[in-house]
This record gives C-alpha cells, sequence and structure tokens, in this order.
C-alpha cells in the first residue's frame, strides 16, 4: 500500500483562498479522516487529492512519488462519491466493472475481480440488479466495490455515509472499519460528522477555514486539543465553554476564577498568561458530576437516555450541558449543584489557544 | 340519548349539499377540450375518411367506393412517392440527431462565451420558415447564390450551378435545408438532457480512466437515450409531413424529385382540385404514421427498461 503526503498545498478559487499550506504526513494503511464544519475546505482537498481538482500551489506525493500533475488513474487513488455516483443504466456487475473494462481486462479476469469484491461485500446475489433496485445501503456498497477492483494505492471517501438514514449509518461505520482491515489500505475519508471521524479514524485531520486546526489520534484530539475550535468540535455533546479570569500562576498551575463558579488550580502550564486575563475554561458534559463544586446549574431541558441525563441549563448567563448518571435525581427547571475535577478541565487563552494539560492522560493510540 | 340522537340528524340535514350526478364536474371541465378536439381534429378526420371514398372535385361528388385506393395502390408514381419520403425522413432525421448530438456536446462543454454560441444556435428554428427558406432560394441560386459563386471560386466547377434545377442537387438540397430547420431543437432538447446527467458520474468515470470518447459513449448516451429516441420519433413525424420547406424551395419539382407524400397529396388535392383522391392520400398518410409511431413506442418502452433506472 502507500504512504501520502500533502506539502504545502494551496488553493484558491479566483479570490477566495480555500486552503491555507496544508501539510500532512500520512502513513501506509491509516485510515486518516478529515473533518470539520461545512465550507472548511476539506472536500476540496481529498478532490486535489484525487486530481478532479489542481492544487494552486503545493505538492502531493504517494509513496515517495511526485503525483501533483498526474492523472487520477496514474496516481493509484480511488474515491467513492457521496452521491455514489453509480450508472443507472448499467447492472451492479457493470457498475462494478467499470474501472476494469476502462482498463480492457480480459474478461475472467475481470469475472473473477468483480466476484470476489462482490463477496467481500455481500452483493454476490444482487449482481445482476440495476443500482436502481438496491437499498441505499447497498448502492453504497456498490459504490465499494467499483473502487477496491481498482486496488489502488490509496482509497479516498467523499462523506460517503451522508445520504443514509441513522442506524444504516452506524452499520456502515463498522462495515467500513471492517473493510479497513480486511483490505489494509491507507484511506482518507471526508465528513463534517465528528462521530464518524472519532469511531472510525486512526487518526483525524480538523480543518477550520482552510487550515489544519490539528492532526491526530481521536484521544489526542479529545484530550489534548490543540485549539478551543478542535475542542469544540470534538466529543458529544460539544465541550462548555466557561468565561474565566486568571488570578495566578504559580508551580502547581493556574488559578482561575470561574464566573458565576468556583475558583480552581488547573494542573496546565502557565505559559503566556498572567494574572486578570480573560480565558475560557473547557469542560467536557461528561466530567461535570453531581456535587458541590460552586456551580449551581438552572436546569432548562433535560434529556434522559436512559444511560445518561443530558442536562441542558445555565449557569449564570452561559449556556451549559452536563451528562449526569442516567438516574440523577434531577428535574426540569430546578437548580443542580456541579462539580467538576481541576484535572479534567481544558483552559484556553482569549485567542483560542490551549493551555497544555500536564498530566498527560493515558492517551488510548 | 335522544338529545344526542336529534342532533345528529339535524347536522346531517344541514349538511346535504346540491348534488349533481357522479362524475358531472369532471365532464364540465373536459367539455370544452373535448368540443375543440372534435371540431378541429375529429370531424375533419371523420370526413377526410368520408371524401376519400368520393370523386369529390369543384364539381360535387359522387360516392366511388374503393377506386381511389386502388388507384393509389396500381400507380408507381405512388409507390415511388412512398419510398422517397421515407428515404428524405430517415436521411433528414439521421442528419439532425448527428447535427443535435454533436451540437449539444460543443454547447455543454464549458467553453468562454457558451451562452452566447447558446443563442446564436436559435435563429434557424425562431426565423419562420418561409423567411428562412426565402434565404436559402437565394443562397441555392446559380446566377446571384453565394453557393454557386464559392463553388466556382474554388474551383470546382467553371460555370453557374442552379442547386435546384437537378432532381439529385435539388432533392440533397432541400434536405440541406429541412436540416438546418430541424437541428436547433433537437439540440436544445439534447443539450438539456445532457445538463441532467449528474456531473459525478463523469468525475467516477474520469477517476476510473475513462477517456473522453468512452465517457460519452458509456454514460452520456446511455443517460440521454429516452430524450435520443423521443426526439427521432417527433422529428420524424415532422420531417414526413415537412411541407412549406420543399414547396418555397422547389414545389416538389423537379420533375417530382422532392415530392414527399405530404407535397403530393397538396398537388392532388389543392392544385388539381380532386379532393376524393388527395383524400384518399391523406389517409394512407395517417395509417403510415400511425403504424410508425406504433412501431417507435414499442422501441422507446423497449430502449426505457434499459436504460432507465429500474
Amino acid at each position: 500500500m502507500a504512504t501520502l503526503d500533502l506539502q504545502n498545498i494551496q488553493k484558491s478559487f479566483g479570490d477566495a483562498k480555500v486552503l491555507h499550506d496544508i501539510d500532512l504526513a500520512i502513513r501506509d494503511r491509516e485510515f486518516v479522516v478529515f473533518v470539520g464544519p461545512s465550507g472548511c475546505g476539506k472536500s476540496t482537498l481529498l478532490r486535489i487529492i484525487a486530481g478532479l481538482e489542481e492544487a494552486t500551489s503545493g505538492k502531493i506525493v504517494i509513496d515517495g512519488q511526485d503525483v501533483s500533475r498526474d492523472h487520477p488513474l496514474d496516481r493509484g487513488i480511488s474515491m467513492v462519491f457521496q452521491s455514489y455516483a453509480l450508472y443507472p443504466h448499467l447492472s451492479v456487475f457493470e457498475n462494478i466493472a467499470f474501472p476494469l473494462r476502462v482498463a480492457k481486462m480480459p474478461e475472467p479476469d475481470l469475472k473473477a475481480k468483480v466476484a470476489r469484491a462482490a463477496e467481500i461485500l455481500q452483493l454476490t446475489d444482487k449482481l445482476k440488479l440495476k443500482p436502481g433496485q438496491l437499498s441505499g445501503g447497498q448502492r453504497q456498497r456498490v459504490a465499494i466495490g467499483r473502487s477496491i477492483v481498482r486496488e489502488p494505492r490509496v482509497f479516498l471517501f467523499d462523506e460517503p455515509l451522508s445520504n443514509l438514514d441513522a442506524a444504516l449509518r452506524g452499520d456502515m461505520r463498522v462495515e467500513l472499519s471492517q473493510l479497513h482491515w480486511q483490505l489494509d489500505a491507507t484511506m482518507v475519508y471526508v465528513t463534517h460528522d465528528q462521530v464518524e471521524a472519532m469511531t472510525m479514524a486512526d487518526r483525524i485531520v480538523v480543518l477550520n477555514g482552510g487550515k489544519v486546526e490539528q492532526f491526530g489520534t481521536p484521544m489526542e484530539l479529545y484530550h489534548h486539543p490543540a485549539t478551543k475550535f478542535v475542542a469544540g468540535f470534538i466529543g458529544q455533546p460539544n465541550m462548555n465553554f466557561l468565561p474565566a479570569r486568571v488570578c495566578g500562576t504559580d508551580t502547581a498551575g493556574v488559578a482561575v476564577e470561574v464566573a458565576n463558579g468556583p475558583t480552581l488550580t488547573l494542573p496546565v502550564d502557565p505559559e503566556g498568561l498572567t494574572p486578570g486575563d480573560a480565558v475560557e475554561v473547557g469542560i467536557h458534559p461528561e466530567d461535570l458530576t453531581l456535587g458541590d463544586g460552586g456551580m449551581t446549574m438552572k436546569i432548562h431541558v433535560l434529556e434522559r437516555l436512559g444511560g445518561q441525563s443530558i442536562t441542558h441549563g445555565h449557569l449564570g448567563g452561559t449556556r451549559i450541558c452536563a451528562a449526569l448518571p442516567g438516574t440523577a435525581p434531577i428535574r426540569e427547571a430546578e437548580a443542580v449543584e456541579l462539580a467538576v475535577a481541576p484535572s479534567a478541565c481544558h483552559l484556553f487563552d482569549a485567542r483560542g489557544r490551549v493551555a497544555r494539560r500536564r498530566d498527560a492522560l493515558a492517551l488510548v493510540a | 340519548m335522544t338529545g344526542l340522537a336529534e342532533d345528529t340528524t339535524a347536522q346531517a340535514r344541514r349538511r346535504v349539499p346540491v348534488r349533481l350526478p357522479e362524475g358531472w364536474f369532471a365532464w364540465a371541465l373536459i367539455g370544452p377540450a373535448m368540443i375543440f378536439i372534435g371540431v378541429i381534429v375529429a370531424w375533419p378526420l371523420v370526413e377526410t375518411f368520408r371524401l376519400s371514398f368520393t370523386d369529390a372535385n369543384l364539381g360535387g361528388e359522387s360516392w366511388v367506393g374503393w377506386e381511389n385506393y386502388a388507384d393509389l395502390w396500381g400507380s408507381t408514381k405512388f409507390s415511388q412517392t412512398i419510398a422517397r419520403t421515407f428515404f428524405w425522413m430517415a436521411l433528414s432525421v439521421s442528419l439532425k440527431l448527428v447535427m443535435g448530438l454533436i451540437g449539444a456536446t460543443l454547447l455543454n462543454a464549458t467553453v468562454p462565451g457558451r451562452a452566447l454560441f447558446r443563442v446564436l444556435v436559435m435563429p434557424p428554428w425562431v426565423i419562420p420558415v418561409a423567411i428562412g427558406m426565402i434565404g436559402w432560394l437565394w443562397l441555392y441560386n446559380g446566377h446571384f447564390g453565394m453557393l454557386s459563386g464559392m463553388v466556382q471560386k474554388i474551383g470546382l466547377l467553371d460555370g453557374p450551378f442552379e442547386f435546384l434545377a437537378y432532381k439529385n442537387s435539388a432533392f440533397y438540397s432541400a434536405i440541406v435545408a429541412d436540416v438546418w430547420v430541424g437541428t436547433p431543437m433537437v439540440t436544445l432538447f439534447f443539450l438539456a438532457a445532457m445538463q441532467g446527467v449528474p456531473k459525478d458520474l463523469y468525475e467516477a468515470a474520469y477517476v476510473d480512466g475513462a477517456s473522453r470518447w468512452y465517457r460519452f459513449r458509456r454514460i452520456t448516451i446511455p443517460q440521454i437515450m429516452p430524450v435520443i429516441v423521443s426526439m427521432a420519433l417527433l422529428s420524424a413525424i415532422w420531417t414526413f409531413n415537412s411541407f412549406e420547406i420543399i414547396w418555397i424551395l422547389t414545389e416538389g419539382g423537379p420533375r417530382g424529385a422532392t415530392t414527399t407524400l405530404i407535397v403530393d397529396t397538396y398537388k392532388v388535392a389543392i392544385g388539381n382540385y380532386k379532393f376524393g383522391e388527395g383524400a384518399a392520400c391523406a389517409v394512407v398518410i395517417v395509417i403510415l404514421l400511425a403504424l410508425f409511431s406504433l412501431v417507435y413506442l414499442f422501441f422507446l418502452n423497449k430502449v426505457n427498461r434499459r436504460y432507465g433506472n429500474k
């Protein structure tokens, strides 16, 4: 299989610069997910890798070989489209066989390859049908089948699950992860859904406004987000950001006074922070617990999921969300006392940069 | 209990509307259109059938039974006209389809000034046919026409050439004019169909290494096939019945070389006042086109099944 290096990729459409200096080194057999809000440039970046768009500047290197000017075929990539892009007039067999027909592969080899792909994707009994007769998930598999038979060096996926309903999306996530394991291939996957990114990726690239915010494993992103943007994007429900003020720094860390809340000493590097600075304390909803921690939350909406009670409310003037135990004895329109462990908090300066957390949590790689 | 029962009967009484017979409203809606079609389509058609069994002319009419049809059946001139009509139709329609495909493909390409080109395709179709044909008459004119002049300048001929004066050249010149009129609409329909083909399909094929020609053959053509077949049928009927183009250019001449069925019918019925014989010709046209349409619809159905989604 293959490594994929992006070197200083820039892309402009007219005056609009959509990608700024993207530098990424994707390892052999890695499953990398590009995630970010719509318009962040993730699909454009994928299309540049595919060769459907040309970068304004920069290089695409696959297996040490500069392929920036090469035809997609010579790059050794294959792509699965958001719309599946199946040929409606061709049978499932012919859809999967399409790239091989283009390559004028002899019939027996072609049949064997299609049969093998169909077997991997459980489409063997569907080969004679037309795409219109298949369900969304099956169409998705045909599109994947078409990219498998090419035996590409790098698989590209452009939001392949976004047209499926929630239940099917969950199933397909598992299937795609299995497929990655089975094919042992380098895969680049674009999505706006952080759950897909977290569950499938070996490493995630978080893109925002055409820039890489962070490139790391899901656990790195969760426990050590580099910026407030990443922290707010990763995790479900989203991280809470509480306005605070630095009241002192010492060897133990940074002491902050949370507005309408307690004063906490966070075990983070105080670098660049001085007393009086306006900062924000980031807390994952699941790190908030019931208890007298100096935070009084007025509950507005309570979502009982069974295992968890997602509690939405306000802390002073700030919206806050807590993921409390399923059986937590709380009610809507009531106030509840919350606590948080200082070591679970993240600290962001006024520009959204994170203060490094000292207690390196065990990272699940 | 009784109170409740009284209440509901009172409600029911109140609700009884002025009920018109079932379907009356539907007939009222369809009626005007039916009367319209009856007057301008059905009645003339029935009348044509009736006339075809008479020897109607300016002086009156009497019933002659199948005589008009028997005359047509026995006439070599008439069978030649039918053959000529089908050749006219086949050649002209093929050219319109091919030109339409080429035109639509070019107009669908991303080139600067594409909108302008799209507008420039329209004139032959927008200009009234009669005016367009007067233009072609001048182009084909031997002494003053541009074509004759150009041919001489290139050195292909050393004297003026009257394009419409000779049997073969008149026929093919009329075909060219007919294609000129008919191509723009075919082009626009093909263009609309091509624009409906999802861009993703082309991108997917491109990534898989398919050449332009391969993509055209394996994606564009199958995707727009239902439109191609529909346009083939429509323009076949129009071309079959294309009257004014031929009439203005050649009036069916020279020596019948451009006389198609529709021109022949006009000549017999209106030119020679033989309404009965003309009606018989018209009935033959109706039957031929009906048969032709049936075969075509069967074919269209097949194409839709093959290239459609299901």
